[in-house]
């Protein structure tokens, strides 16, 4: 498997050296004819993000496949060469395997299981694959990447949770009410925040918008952007009980909603729970108001203890997925070397040198003593024999091992030619 | 052959068993289909065997201790069948898959009984007294589970430290609402079968069944009064529920009176 990758990542190399040796899009097909326009280069993709550059290669020699990428990395983009090698890794064989899998599974991603990744490496294949920088080698081994990826998000929850404070939010609101559709949020407070998590819940299903601001105007004027209901600023208690989500982000010097404004909001929405989530700055609700049954507090602090929690919880989903990699490398590198033809030429030219070289002694017996210019003549027409009379079947092997029915052929070749596994 | 095929639904419900652990050993999600398929098996095979052991003892097969066993893992399967295809809630299977093997099993080590079949239980009124009740608790059983969901979410939820839980479990809504749903089927269907069982044997000699019953009847009723009239949801009624099942079984397991109409055939 003449596989090799050269790269730096997030991992490696910090963004200013990254930026340097970014593929943007529009260079990518010069980048890439370049690459194979190389002897000792086969295939070759790219996979360039903010977070990674990685070159891909299929190279009969892997130490000078290497060489060559690296030496085009430098030159391409015109950085030094004993610069770039420091932030610069190699991988070979299954390494090589390995990593792809890895990247594409977003294990190798600065946040985990994150899943632009994916799509990122999916465009790169179809670039490399419409500019036909990519055949028999690399194109299998992508696809199988994906399969691995794809199988890695549905068998892990690596995924599958918020690591975002806004995300976080929304998932908590999805653990309390399912779902979010239908639901009707209050801004308390016209800020900034609010509107970008108010944008948030929208998008995610919220139905029915309320704002509530000390200044009157700044609601109207919000709402009317965010397309929601601005209440006057004294009859927020007449619409609290409304809300199912309440983001409180008011300016406030001190304590905005009670503990009992909770008790009473509970009462009045007749045990329908509540999701407060409170992101102002000195803090809009009393702490206490959790401990009331069916309402639920969340504080900044909260969140982001929710994201390190879900960060935890993927690093352990990671864990499964290391395995499910594992067994796919295992798997595509056995798949690989059934379909490697070279061990069964070497030892078909074996088997019948052998042969050759048997009768040779026994013609040599009965002819006697030789001159040495006969012995070479001997030895090169028996030679010239053997390479003649495999030459056929060589070539039938090479064309035919591609093919699907390819192993049955070649099978069936190597018994007609003597050679016994 | 009744014997062999409920047997064969034991060894049906052990995969449900070893899933039940495996998914609370790793927290995680292992070929649930396969082990529903085989939990869809088991429960034909269970009813056929149910079916069979009718037809082979010439008496309902919900009079011994053995068949109300049997019946009550039945239902339970069922119940869980009925509330999968509804809510898609895999983790409802950690509660009943156990249940329902270990009711199984316990019918299938119980020797059947040599007494002669009573006067007593040769009646139409059995054929509505045991069933609905059963098929009461076995609701019940879906509200019990979906309780104790409730408040281990709801637990993770107020200290704000998610844990493994939080990942696996539904959503306090669903819990919430799968547990008033299984109540409002459970008890009509207990109530009629209680309101069977008295007319059955007026006049009524009490019994320590008969009184566990009533207790349990009140709890559940009280429950769903409330659940109606006052909104009584989430954490109060998650709790009514989980205790609710334990009247539920301390009446089937805990109350045998012999010589009344309760004892079972030995």
């Amino acid at each position: 498997m003449s596989l090799l990758i050269v790269g730096l990542s997030h991992k490696t190399a910090p963004i200013d050296i990254r930026e340097k040796l970014y593929f943007p899009e529009t260079r990518l097909p010069d980048a890439l004819e370049n690459l194979i326009s190389q002897s000792a280069i086969s295939e070759s993709l790219i996979i360039s993000t903010c977070n990674r550059t990685e070159v891909l290669a299929h190279s009969p020699d892997i130490n000078l496949g290497i060489h060559l990428v690296t030496d085009f990395l430098s030159d391409f983009h015109g950085q030094p060469k004993e610069v770039i090698q420091n932030f610069l890794y190699d991988f070979s064989h299954t390494d090589a395997v390995r990593h792809v899998f890895r990247v594409a599974s977003s294990l190798d991603s600065m946040v985990l299981g994150e899943p632009q990744i994916l799509g990122q490496v999916k465009n790169a294949f179809t670039l490399a694959n419409r500019l036909g920088a990519v055949g028999e080698n690399l194109s299998p081994l992508m696809n199988k990447a994906f399969h691995v990826a794809k199988r890695i998000r549905s068998e892990t929850g690596i995924s599958n949770s918020a690591v975002s404070i806004s995300y976080a939010a929304v998932e908590l609101s999805k653990k309390i009410f399912d779902t979010l559709n239908g639901r009707t949020v209050l801004l308390l407070g016209a800020g900034k925040m609010s509107e970008l998590s108010a944008k948030h819940l929208t998008s995610q299903g919220v139905s029915k918008l309320l704002i509530w601001n000390r200044t009157y105007q700044r609601a109207v004027d919000l709402a009317k952007t965010l397309q929601g209901e601005a209440i006057p600023p004294e009859e927020l208690f007449r619409h609290v009980e409304r809300a199912d989500i309440l983001i409180c982000s008011t300016g406030a010097p001190g304590v905005v909603l009670r503990k009992t404004d909770g008790q009473r909001i509970i009462k009045l929405r007749k045990n329908r729970p509540v999701f407060i989530i409170d992101i102002a700055m000195p803090r809009d609700v009393d702490p206490e108001i959790n401990k009331i049954d069916n309402i639920f507090l969340y504080d900044i602090d909260d969140l982001r203890h929710v994201v390190d929690a879900n960060l935890k919880h993927r690093l352990k989903e990671a864990q499964f997925a290391e395995g499910i990699i594992n067994e796919e490398v295992q798997s595509y590198v056995n798949q690989v070397h059934s379909l490697d033809i070279t061990p069964t030429i070497v030892a078909l030219k074996k088997h019948w040198d052998l042969i050759r070289q048997e009768e040779l002694e026994k013609t040599k017996k009965q002819l006697g003593e030789l001159s040495t210019e006969q012995e070479v003549a001997l030895e090169n027409m028996t030679q010239s024999i053997i390479k003649k009379l495999l030459h056929g079947p060589i070539s039938e092997i090479k064309s035919v091992h591609q093919t699907s029915s390819g192993s049955k052929h070649i099978e069936m070749i190597k018994k007609m030619l003597g050679l016994k596994e | 052959m009744s014997l062999l095929l409920l047997r064969l639904t034991i060894g049906f419900y052990s995969i449900g068993l070893l899933h039940a652990f495996l998914t609370i050993i790793t927290r995680k999600k292992i070929l649930f289909r396969m082990v529903l398929a085989s939990i869809v098996i088991g429960f034909f095979c269970h009813s056929f065997a149910i079916g069979l052991a009718w037809s082979e003892s010439q008496h309902p097969p919900i009079s011994t201790l053995q068949d109300v066993l049997s019946f009550f893992a039945l239902v339970i399967v069922l119940a869980f069948l009925l509330s999968y295809a509804r809510y898609r809630l895999d983790s409802l299977s950690v509660f009943v898959f156990p249940l329902a093997f270990i009711l199984t099993l316990l019918a299938n080590l119980i020797s059947s009984p040599s007494q002669p079949y009573p006067e007593i239980l040769r009646s139409l009124w059995l054929y509505i007294h045991v069933p609905t009740i059963f098929l009461g608790y076995s609701a019940f059983f879906v509200a019990f589970a979906s309780g104790l969901m409730y408040l281990i979410q709801e637990n993770e939820l107020k200290r704000k430290r998610p844990q493994a839980f939080y990942y696996r479990l539904p959503s306090l809504e669903v819990c919430d609402e799968l547990g008033y749903r299984s109540l409002s089927i459970g008890f009509p269907l207990l109530t009629i079968g209680l309101v069977a069982g008295t007319f059955w044997q007026l006049p009524l000699k009490l019994d320590p069944k008969i009184v566990a019953s009533f207790i349990t009847w009140l709890t559940y009723g009280i429950l769903i009064t409330y659940r109606l009239s006052a909104n009584l949801r989430g954490k109060k009624a998650a709790l009514m529920a989980v205790l609710g099942f334990i009247f539920v079984m301390v009446t089937f397991f805990g109350t045998r009176s012999q010589g009344s109409a309760h004892s079972f055939i030995q």
